[in-house]
């Protein structure tokens, strides 16, 4: 395997006496589409804020290209290129469905504060660039006759698919994603599987994804993490994860896994 | 007549102060209640400088040289109190920040070489309706262009989501410092107005009230609408004066008519006249069709 374009290396996060996430290490290939599940409250979601730098890890290291990004801020390290969505939608909601794009070019874009007051050639020049690449992204995710709605006005799938939108407007080379099809019916997220396996394609980017509904996890990812009370149990490909006892116990209870032998 | 233009300036004064309060409070949602501070510091470093040293060039040209120090002073005093204080969120800052501005009104009353409680006389009468709306004019556009790009963006986007507004890769802090800076900045340049306007300033005039009567405005007007601000302003600065004129019975009851008619509109409307959105003239001519 080449070099792994995000490296957590033994990752911990203790709140207090409770350990949220140990020891957790994970290695993404430059394309790789791989999910994490388990449990309600397993650790996923604070796993993806450890590698986000919303929480700075008690303990271990996440790598991006091989550069140690553990201490970054969210900020910053969204412009090194990892760039995430959440659980509950998190849009600008009283902003266009344009202006949600064109915030995420916000740190690429290239004139200064003078330069807006004084509207000069380059606050011309870059904002018409921002809003052609808006444009070209709204047109992928069939959001383009929508621009200039809010986005609190978007239906509810068309709110997930814009915060995907607006997540691979910041250019990012790894995607996360916090259970994408939360809420959707089972068209929608037959509809979010092509998606996300072709965002994967289009963009040559690697995708990390947290997800309760199995029909996406196990159609969409190559390979899968399985977590329970911080702990990882299992990870393997979506046939391993399937059969193996010990996820089916975190799922199921011990019971189940007696029933089925 | 004379009162009819003072009462014009004193309401452009109000809408400097209310739309750079507004762009702290309603467009980056940093709740700050220590606006009257800022005014405050502007109104005598503007009028230190006109007393004490001023250049020898015209007026006019002193008048805004105080201007331009008044607006960095206040600035200066807003990077101060924002960096410690705006790492703390809602109720939190709107204490911080109002225990700040009752610090600033403190200093000052203490401060014996600009009149310290005796208040601060002898200041020039530079000031006139052009200057103080020239800087309507002028604050109103900096605020409106800078909202129009990336930057103004980012500073809407802190009040939407903060935390969504970090992952997208924006500095959040950074904007929200230069929000409260260039507010705080406003704000100063309204307070050498003032002290030009009405040649005198007493620590008191800048007390913690004005904070929440230019708060009022904001919210009145709409906050986060530019425009709103500006139609709040107008608004709370004339009414108590126009209640005067309506007989003795309704001069004598103006504040209580005053408060009834603000809870009203409060109970009518509770987003403000104007709510987020701002006066655009080609909706209003139906020209542009808009979601809103």
């Amino acid at each position: 395997m080449s070099t792994p374009v995000l490296e957590t290396q033994g990752i911990t996060m203790r709140f207090g006496g409770l350990v949220a996430v140990n020891n957790f290490s994970l290695q993404l290939g430059a394309t790789d589409l791989v999910g994490i599940i388990g449990p309600n409250g397993a650790g996923k979601t604070t796993i993806f804020n450890m590698i986000t730098g919303i929480y700075t890890p008690t303990e271990g290291r996440v790598f991006l290209d091989g550069k140690d990004i553990t201490e970054l801020r969210p900020a910053h390290i969204t412009q090194s290129g990892i760039c995430r969505t959440f659980q509950n939608i998190r849009l600008f909601k009283d902003l266009s469905v344009l202006d949600n794009i064109r915030l995420a070019g916000h740190f690429r874009v290239d004139y200064g504060v003078m330069s807006s007051i004084f509207r000069t050639k380059q606050y011309h020049v870059e904002e018409a660039r921002l809003v052609q690449e808006a444009d070209k992204l709204l047109d992928i995710f069939g959001l383009k006759s929508k621009k200039d709605h809010l986005a609190k006005n978007l239906p509810y799938g068309e709110q997930r698919r814009l915060e995907i939108a607006r997540a691979l407007a910041t250019k990012p080379k790894v995607l996360l994603l916090d259970e994408p099809a939360a809420g959707m019916n089972p068209k929608e997220t037959a509809d979010l599987t092509k998606l996300i396996r072709w965002v994967r394609d289009e963009f040559q980017i690697a995708i990390l994804l947290i997800e309760h509904d199995m029909s996406l996890v196990m159609n969409v990812c190559e390979h899968i993490h399985c977590v329970d009370y911080g702990q990882l149990i299992a990870s393997g490909g979506p046939k391993d994860i399937q059969s193996n006892p010990k996820v089916i116990e975190a799922y199921l209870g011990a019971d189940a896994v007696a029933e089925t032998k | 007549m004379d009162y009819l233009i003072y009462l014009t300036i004193q309401s452009g004064i109000f809408i400097i102060l209310a739309v750079s309060l507004n762009l702290i409070n309603g467009i980056c949602g940093q709740f700050s209640l220590g606006h009257a501070g800022f005014w405050a510091v502007g109104a005598y470093v503007g009028a230190a400088y006109s007393v004490f040293a001023p250049l020898p060039v015209p007026d006019f040209v002193n008048l805004f040289i105080g201007c331009g120090l008044g607006f960095t002073a206040a600035a200066i005093a807003g990077l101060a109190i924002g960096v410690p204080c705006l790492r703390l969120r809602g109720d939190y800052l709107a204490i911080a920040t109002l225990g700040f501005g009752e610090i600033i009104r403190i200093i000052i009353m203490n401060m014996d070489a600009v009149g310290g409680p005796r208040g601060f006389t002898g200041i020039p009468a530079w000031s006139n309706f052009f200057w103080v709306y020239l800087w309507v004019i002028i604050t109103i556009v900096f605020v409106v262009n800078l909202l129009r790009g990336t930057h103004g963006r980012a500073i809407i986007s802190i009040r939407e989501d903060e935390i969504a507004a970090e992952s997208m890769g924006i500095y959040t802090f950074k904007y929200k410092v230069m929000a409260f800076a260039v507010g705080a900045g406003f704000a100063g340049v309204a307070g050498v107005l003032f002290a030009h306007t009405t040649q005198f300033i007493h620590p008191n005039s800048f007390n913690f009230m004005w904070s929440v009567i230019i708060l009022l405005m904001i919210i009145l007007g709409g906050l986060g609408s530019v425009t709103g601000a500006v139609v709040g302003a107008v608004i709370l600065s004339i009414l108590p004066e126009l209640l005067r004129f309506f007989g003795e019975t309704v001069s004598e009851w103006r504040m209580v008519i005053y408060s009834m008619l603000l809870i009203c509109l409060m109970l009518m409307r509770p987003s403000g006249i104007f709510g987020k959105h701002e006066l655009d003239i080609k909706k209003l001519l139906g020209m542009k069709k808009g979601d809103a």
